[in-house]
């Protein structure tokens, strides 16, 4: 057993303890109903031996029928019950499980590169999780059963006939050690499955993005046939963890058929006289009785090993999930929202920043200063792939940076996070939309902004004339990633959160990288109306925009270099 | 199309292990009800008999150690190959929907969302596995075992047969059909839950930046964990009334089983039934609802999995995109592009395009100027087929498009999207999209006119190196050329980019429009753009506007 399965292992007793009273109840009803069980075979031999051997009437036989009818149906209640108990159980620690890993997937540094690929987040957080699912729900209640049942059941039957007890006591406990055996194998070939898993979810996840794309090169053929092939590879590698864990089965199998054989001769030759093993004689109710009890001794262990790769699959899972995601965090992470907060300009002031690209390749700007006055207007050009972005991000403290920067006369990494949020406003270049309406997706600069605030927002923002095109206006629903919409309109959605946050600092990174000149012009001028008495940083390549401004920068050769822009600047507006 | 009639084909293909899956499980319980019925009818033959041992005893405990063994070994082959049935089934599944999903590209319906479709194809598929493996092939074999147990009732106690068929149908059919109807609604739910979560965490990773800055981080989490409660709430239902069904099926055994014993008992004292025989029987009875314990599971799961099934026959019911002509005609070659008076809109909402006219010599480079929205992207679409325009015709020399099959139009245009992906692979494999068999020599030039040869040269892995997801590794405009170049290193005669520099500085914009000229030679391009092209780029520029294209 690797380190990692044995923190697995630890991690998922932790696991268990927030099931609660539920996942106890899960395991204990179980061996109740073990125990009704002994009852209810003994009751039906009771009934046949007398009937056979006593020949006893009608009328005396039939409460005894009933208590075995009764018992029989208390029984299926019982499981019933713990069957579902176990179910809510293991909801309950799938949906704490998962909070704790958005929340904290939520909680770190938003910078890139320390994120997870979103399509192993998801089937972490989603699928990984719903694999712990059969642990809870059905291999502990299973594994109680199988370290107690069957010795419970040998202990009763040993008084009554020592050979069948030895058989059963001996033969048990020896199912276990067969299947651990048999269960290591298992394990480490259903790892490998979870990746492969993980894997082939990120393929279709990445093709299926880029669908039409490869449709219009004509590569139907040869994407089905990839889709296909990653799958039968898939299917391979799950028939090896399968042809073993069905191997723990036949076991369990074989030591269950053999009881009942071995049970049934060794009560047939004791009836004929053939062995003399029991000081005692035997009787037919009896002898029903070990008969029935002969199959329920191994039965807890085949249950066991029905879910024994529920175990597996759920280790298994907890390794993939600290692969992606990193150590499982103990709790839910507190987060909670930050409104924006008015107050007057923030001031820049950069001096000795030296910045690098998001893997750290290369150097974007090296011991550069930069002064913005407070309500000043700028732009930041520079070629694509310069380091804009990761410009923009670094003022506001997405991204590290080496030398001070300062904001208002306070240094960055001192401003608490509540302060910052409040009162910066990014807009990224390629922003994220939510799957919501589009009132829902403006709304989110602000909780509780008015429908009135939504639509004046929308206005500025140039929403307004194709939302009104759309089916529900603004309260279209749009899909995951901007479906629904052209790169240009879903830039403009996320565009008009601005005009609900009264930010003193804005950063807008390519606001009108999709717009066509007319319809660049009407927003540049509603920004800059808006932006008034407030500091706003605008990456661009357009020089139209720039000359709207009052100062323009470039990114040229790791450093910043002023731009002369004419000096009508925004009186436009 | 129904969700049988879509999916039987499937069946059909592996429907040889299915059977012998099928076959294997029937033996494995037929084994097990023979061998506690002979043990019980072998114990109470030899508590009863005088002979002694003069008993024989041969033939019982033969049939005992039989009966064992073949249990065993059916056992282990019904799981092996109903699984590997099943999976195969599954990849077929995968493969099945791919192909399906294709042809239907662009997908009209707005409601079909990325997160969702990756939700179908994984989960959906995976979640049919258990329609054959854990729900019909338990189903039969139960039903073959209780009718075989019938038979054996009727021959030696046939008041126990009635009251043990009427149990066993309700197990079988009665039970499960009441769990299938009143869990379809929560089954759906399931799937759906399923998928709303799936795409919040997308949301949530995809735009983390944005949520950051927003402060609304509680939010996002709120969202999920609400979502996520949902998903947790109709599990328990489902659980629920699985529990309940299940109950349900051990109710029924139990009255089979104290039926068949208090006949029995009748049957004994009566004189009409041997001893012996009466414990083999009630032995076999309660062995044979070992069967029926097993659906109740099966069915829980297939109610799921007829909703992921349903969702999938739906995507593959869509409409295909275009309807490919019957006897489709050859893509002409070397023949100029011809829009005459076109007319379009999308899900006849507003007009976009309003009696488009357009003629394009062969080897003729143009540009399409206008405001975004004004139908410049849906001239391009309606010249690559993916939509057919309401009115007015588009012809390639004498030849109408419509009569061309679509994969001929595609083989014919390269298209340079505004959403164009990079795939996560290798840097060669992302371009050899646009040709497979494309030579490394052939991939530097694509690369050198879409000015990423360069900085291509400089990663330490060249051409392998693998791009993370939406090419983390490479910037917005890094991305756009890498897309651009591969629409260039396609062979096709014609070029279609729409906004190619749509992620490029003013200065990189200038030095890709020096060198399209020269990249492009001999071949045509259409390239929509609202950027200003510098002079001799291109043959002509035309302006869009409203639907309508000016000189």
């Amino acid at each position: 057993m690797t380190q990692e399965e044995k923190a697995a292992g630890k991690a998922l007793t932790r696991l268990q303890r927030q099931g609660g009273i539920a996942i106890w109840l899960a395991i204990g009803l179980p061996l109740i109903s073990g125990g009704l069980l002994v009852w209810q075979a003994s009751s039906l031999a009771n009934v046949i031996g007398r009937a056979i051997e006593g020949g006893e009437a009608l009328d005396a036989l039939l409460p005894t029928v009933i208590l075995v009818l009764i018992l029989l149906v208390l029984r299926a209640g019982i499981s019933a019950l713990g069957d579902w108990l176990g179910t809510l159980a293991s909801e309950k620690i799938k949906q704490n499980l998962r909070d704790a890993l958005f929340s904290s997937l939520l909680a770190r540094s938003p910078r890139r590169q320390d994120q997870p690929p979103s399509g192993a987040a998801v089937s972490a957080v989603v699928d990984q999780v719903e694999a712990l699912d059969g642990f809870f729900a059905r291999y502990l209640p299973a594994s109680g059963q199988a370290a107690l049942l069957p010795l419970v059941f040998g202990a009763i039957i040993l008084p009554l006939d020592w050979v069948a007890g030895l058989l059963f006591l001996v033969s048990a406990p020896l199912i276990p050690l067969f299947m651990a055996l048999v269960g290591w194998g298992a394990q480490a070939a259903t790892d490998r499955q979870a990746q492969a898993l993980t894997r082939l979810s990120g393929r279709f996840a990445d093709r299926l993005r880029g669908l039409l794309t490869l449709k219009l090169f004509g590569r139907e053929a040869a994407e089905t046939a990839g889709i296909v092939s990653a799958s039968e590879s898939l299917r391979r590698r799950t028939l090896k963890v399968l042809a073993i864990a069905f191997l723990s089965s036949a076991v369990l199998e074989f030591f269950a058929a053999l009881g009942v054989a071995g049970v049934a001769l060794y009560l047939g030759l004791t009836f004929i006289d053939f062995l003399h093993l029991r000081s005692s004689p035997l009787t037919l109710e009896l002898a029903l009785f070990l008969l029935l009890m002969a199959p329920e001794v191994y039965n807890p262990l085949r249950l066991l090993a029905a879910h024994y790769h529920d175990r597996a699959s759920a280790k298994a899972a907890l390794v993939e999930i600290e692969r992606q995601l990193g150590t499982l965090p103990a709790e839910t992470t507190p987060l909670s929202d930050i409104a924006p907060r008015a107050g007057k300009a923030i001031a820049l002031d950069l001096t000795g920043v030296t910045l690098r690209t998001p893997d750290r390749q290369r150097v974007v700007l090296a011991d550069t200063a930069l002064k913005i006055a407070a309500g000043q207007h700028v732009a930041i050009l520079g070629p694509s792939g310069q380091g804009k972005s990761t410009l923009l991000e670094a003022l506001v403290g997405l991204r590290t940076a080496e030398g001070d920067i300062m904001l208002d006369g306070r240094a960055l990494e001192d401003w608490p996070e509540e302060d910052l949020r409040a009162r910066t406003f990014l807009l990224t270049q390629k922003p994220r939309l939510l799957h919501a309406s589009i009132a829902e997706n403006i709304a989110l600069a602000r909780q509780g902004a008015s429908r009135a605030e939504i639509e004046l927002a929308a206005e500025r923002a140039g929403i307004t004339q194709f939302a009104a095109a759309m089916p529900q206006g603004l309260d279209t629903l749009i899909g995951e990633d901007g479906i629904g919409l052209s790169g240009g309109q879903a830039q403009r959605v996320a565009l008009a959160r601005l005009f609900l946050r009264d930010a003193g600092l804005i950063l807008l990174d390519e606001p009108t990288a999709h717009l066509d000149a007319t319809l660049e012009a009407e927003i540049m001028s509603a920004i800059i109306d808006y932006a008034k008495g407030r500091t706003l940083v605008v990456a661009t390549h357009s020089h139209a925009v720039a000359t709207q401004l009052d100062k323009a920068w470039r990114i040229a050769g790791e450093t910043l270099l002023p731009v002369a822009v004419p000096a009508h600047k925004k009186g436009v507006a | 199309m129904t969700v049988f009639a879509m999916l039987a084909p499937l069946f059909r293909r592996r429907l040889g292990a299915l059977s012998l899956a099928l076959l294997l499980s029937a033996i494995t319980l037929a084994a097990g009800i023979a061998l506690l019925g002979t043990s019980g009818w072998f114990i109470t033959a030899t508590a009863l008999t005088t002979l002694g041992l003069g008993f024989n005893l041969f033939v019982p405990s033969s049939l005992v150690r039989a009966f064992s063994f073949i249990r065993i070994l059916a056992r282990y082959g019904e799981r092996f190959v109903g699984h590997n049935a099943t999976l195969r089934l599954l990849s077929d599944l995968r493969g099945w929907l791919f192909a399906a999903l294709f042809p239907r590209l662009p997908l009209s319906d707005r409601s079909i969302r990325h997160g969702d479709l990756v939700s179908r194809l994984t989960a959906d598929v995976d979640a049919l596995d258990v329609a054959f493996l854990v729900a019909i092939g338990p189903m039969l074999g139960a039903l073959l075992m209780g009718m075989a147990v019938t038979g054996v009732l009727i021959v030696f106690l046939p008041s126990a047969a009635i009251i043990y068929a009427l149990a066993v149908a309700g197990a079988v059919f009665v039970v499960p059909a009441a769990l299938v109807i009143s869990s379809r609604k929560v089954g759906r739910e399931v799937v759906t839950a399923a998928a709303d979560t799936r795409i919040s965490v997308y949301d949530a990773i995809g735009g983390h930046a944005d949520l950051t800055i927003l402060g609304v981080l509680g939010t996002a989490k709120d969202r999920f964990s609400a979502l996520a409660r949902r998903l947790s709430d109709w599990r328990l239902t489902l659980a629920a009334l699985t529990g309940a069904a299940a109950m349900a099926v051990q109710v029924l055994a139990a009255i089979a089983l104290v039926g068949t014993l208090w006949t029995g008992i009748v049957a004994h004292e009566a004189g009409t039934l041997d001893p012996a025989v009466f414990v083999g029987l009630v032995l076999a009875v309660l062995g044979s609802f070992e069967a029926t314990a097993v659906i109740i599971r099966s069915v829980g799961k297939s109610a799921a999995a007829l909703a992921a099934a349903e969702r999938l026959t739906a995507l593959a019911n869509l409409p295909p995109a275009i309807i490919d002509p019957t006897q489709p005609l050859p893509f002409p070659e070397g023949q100029k592009i011809a829009f005459s008076d076109v007319h379009f809109s999308y899900d006849s909402g507003a007009p976009v395009l309003n009696g488009v006219t357009l003629n394009i010599a062969p080897g003729e480079r143009i540009a399409i100027s206008g405001p975004s929205g004004g139908g410049k992207s849906t001239l391009l679409r309606l010249l690559l087929r993916l939509n057919e325009p309401q009115c007015g015709d588009i012809r390639i020399g004498t030849t109408a498009l419509h009569d061309i099959a679509a994969a001929q139009v595609h083989a014919n245009m390269a298209l340079l999207s505004q959403d164009s992906p990079v795939f996560i692979d290798t840097i060669r494999n992302n371009l050899r999209i646009a040709r497979p068999l494309a030579e490394d020599e052939a991939i530097w030039a694509a690369l050198e006119a879409a000015k990423l040869d360069k900085f291509v040269a400089t990663l330490p892995e060249g051409l392998d190196t693998v791009l993370g997801e939406s090419g983390r590794t490479l910037s917005a405009g890094q991305m756009r050329r890498l897309c651009l170049a591969r629409t260039l290193l396609s062979d096709a005669p014609i070029i279609l980019l729409d906004e190619p520099t749509n992620a490029l500085d003013r200065a990189n914009e200038l030095a890709f429009f020096e060198t399209l000229a020269e990249a492009t030679r001999g071949r045509t391009l259409i390239m929509v753009t609202h950027a200003a092209i510098p002079d001799g780029t291109v043959d002509r520029v035309l302006e869009m506007r409203n639907g309508r294209l000016a000189g």
